[in-house]
């Protein structure tokens, strides 16, 4: 669904962005041109291993001192500097070397030593800086270079260049369709999907773009899948975090089947009537104030987490209006009370899991159990003689 | 009274952003659990109240997830298909969208898991499974809380 998008709007603006790409093609050209072979060799080596912009920027400042210092730079940069009409001097630039445009032997070779580092490049800063990238083709692109945006925008273009002839590269066809391609690329990145960057040796076609634009969306899901299930951060391998994640959503889902069966075991001890009324006395005037909202609570009556306190606040009036009694309770009366009322309760006692480990009278090891016990069924034993 | 109950979730279905507010779904799911027991503590046997409490658990889940989810969705007409099994709707919903290819296991298995898994693509999946994994945390996380709160009542001495 996206990738097609993408590429179509990519199409329907390329007409409004080749002639910027012829431009900007033709003035890194010139910017190359200007750019000594040797000092490029020198800028590019120390930064081998750097970032990609870092790279470019390189040359650009470059470029800029070049440009201010010539003299035989005069009418490029007296094109530069005219402000007053940006848009159409420059095309005429692509009425004249369009036919320069595909076959340029030196700026593929000199694409071809940009696509070196544009490998090893961040692609996060990269993926930034695209960004900034439609924005800058999108402005005027005259103006003045000594300015820190203009820098900024000089490598934006050039950057559009290099992955224009990364596009060359690959595909070693120069034809006006890969560098819509390549713009769709770019055109793709400015919307709001996983953003895709032609890699070097990878094809730019648009089933492999398609594709890769959908593993980049599995992954981006499966990294966050990897963050909602505890311990899968450190594990590494798909099958591996599939298989724990499958194993926890099971794991949740038992533990909502033992805790309803626990629950049912709980509830007819409760009167949850009145705490309906309660919850619906609340909550009314709320309501109404919320429009249909359905049923929305105050947050200033349910901070988080509080239902804890605020079941135990209703519960409590409904059980204990009687007197506590006593812990010093014998555990064999609370036993055949137990079994007296039990006997809707004796499917819950084999029950092995812990989480009834409470109501089973069977197992009580511990000292704590049967004093529980005792108090609940003391209890419910009043409740219903009352 | 299963029917009053998710009807009565399933009517306050509007709400926007519903499954970040804990309390909502608290308040939905004591709500369910009233209705569910309201048929009498004694008639039934707790294995059924059990299983009355597990639909109504999902269904208030599935409900405050909201209707934008797959999941929910499916979860709902799951859970709503037993009672009215006999009236097939004339607008059939269009299900089985572009059906498994079924060669990973693990796939198989968590398509399985999460409810409306068989139609989803793979990306599809993997978000609803997140989206899912969260809401069943919290409805977990609520439940032990209301049967903490209910077997430790007596800690207040």
């Amino acid at each position: 669904m996206e990738p097609p998008r993408s590429s179509g709007v990519g199409i329907d603006n390329s007409g409004e962005y080749s002639p910027e790409i012829a431009e900007t093609l033709r003035f890194e050209e010139e910017i190359q041109s200007l750019i000594h072979p040797s000092s490029f060799d020198g800028s590019a080596a120390p930064t081998g291993g750097g970032s990609f912009t870092a790279l470019l920027g390189l040359p650009a400042n470059q470029a800029v001192e070049l440009l201010h210092d010539s003299g035989a730079r005069e009418p490029l940069a007296s094109r530069i500097r005219v402000g007053g009409h940006p848009v159409h001097r420059p095309f005429h630039l692509p009425l004249d070397c369009s036919s320069a445009f595909p076959s340029n032997a030196t700026l593929v070779d000199r694409a071809a030593r940009f696509s070196v580092f544009a490998a090893e490049g961040s692609p996060a800063s990269s993926s930034g800086r695209l960004k900034a990238e439609p924005q800058d083709s999108d402005s005027p692109p005259l103006d003045p270079i000594p300015t820190g945006p203009a820098k900024r925008k000089d490598t934006g273009r050039s950057k559009c260049d290099v992955r224009l002839s990364l596009s060359f590269k690959s595909q070693a066809k120069a034809t006006a369709k890969k560098s819509k391609n390549a713009e769709e690329n770019t055109d793709g990145d400015k919307l709001p999907y996983v953003h895709v960057r032609a890699r070097r040796g990878q094809a730019t076609d648009n089933h492999s773009l398609a594709e890769r634009a959908r593993r980049e969306k599995i992954n981006v899901r499966m990294k966050l899948l990897q963050e909602l299930v505890p311990g899968c951060s450190k594990i590494t391998g798909t099958a591996l975090v599939l298989d724990e994640i499958i194993n926890h959503v099971q794991t949740l889902q038992r533990q909502v089947e033992f805790l309803s069966m626990r629950l049912a075991a709980v509830n007819p001890r409760i009167d949850f009537s009145s705490l309906d009324s309660y919850l619906s006395a609340e909550c009314g005037p709320v309501t109404v104030r919320n429009g249909p909202g359905g049923v929305v609570v105050d947050p200033s009556l349910w901070p988080t987490d509080a239902t804890a306190e605020a079941t135990r606040r209703l519960l409590v009036p409904q059980f204990w209006h009687i007197d506590l009694v006593p812990p010093q309770l014998q555990p064999q009366q609370s036993l055949t009370t137990w079994e007296r009322d039990g006997a809707a309760h004796s499917q819950l006692l084999p029950n092995p899991t812990t989480s009834l480990f409470l109501y089973d009278p069977a197992n009580s090891g511990n000292a704590n159990v049967p004093h529980l016990t005792a108090k609940l069924k003391t209890a419910e034993d009043r409740a219903l003689n009352l | 009274m299963y029917r009053r109950s998710f009807k009565d979730t399933k009517s306050s279905l509007g709400s926007p952003n519903p499954n970040f507010s804990k309390p909502m779904v608290a308040l939905r799911f004591l709500r369910a659990l009233s209705l569910v027991r309201c048929s009498g503590p004694g008639a039934r046997s707790p294995s059924y109240r059990a299983r009355g409490i597990r639909r109504a658990a999902y269904a208030c889940m599935a409900a405050s997830a909201g209707p934008r989810r797959a999941w929910s969705r499916a979860l709902l007409r799951k859970i709503r298909r037993r009672p009215g099994r006999g009236l097939r709707r004339p607008r059939a919903v269009i299900r089985r969208r572009r059906p498994v290819g079924g060669g990973d296991p693990l796939e198989v298995a968590l398509r399985r898991l999460v409810p409306g898994g068989g139609c989803m693509e793979y990306c599809r999946l993997l978000e609803e499974a997140a989206d899912y994994v969260k809401c069943l945390a919290m409805q977990v996380r609520l439940m032990q809380t209301i049967v903490d709160s209910a077997s430790h009542v007596n800690s207040i001495d």
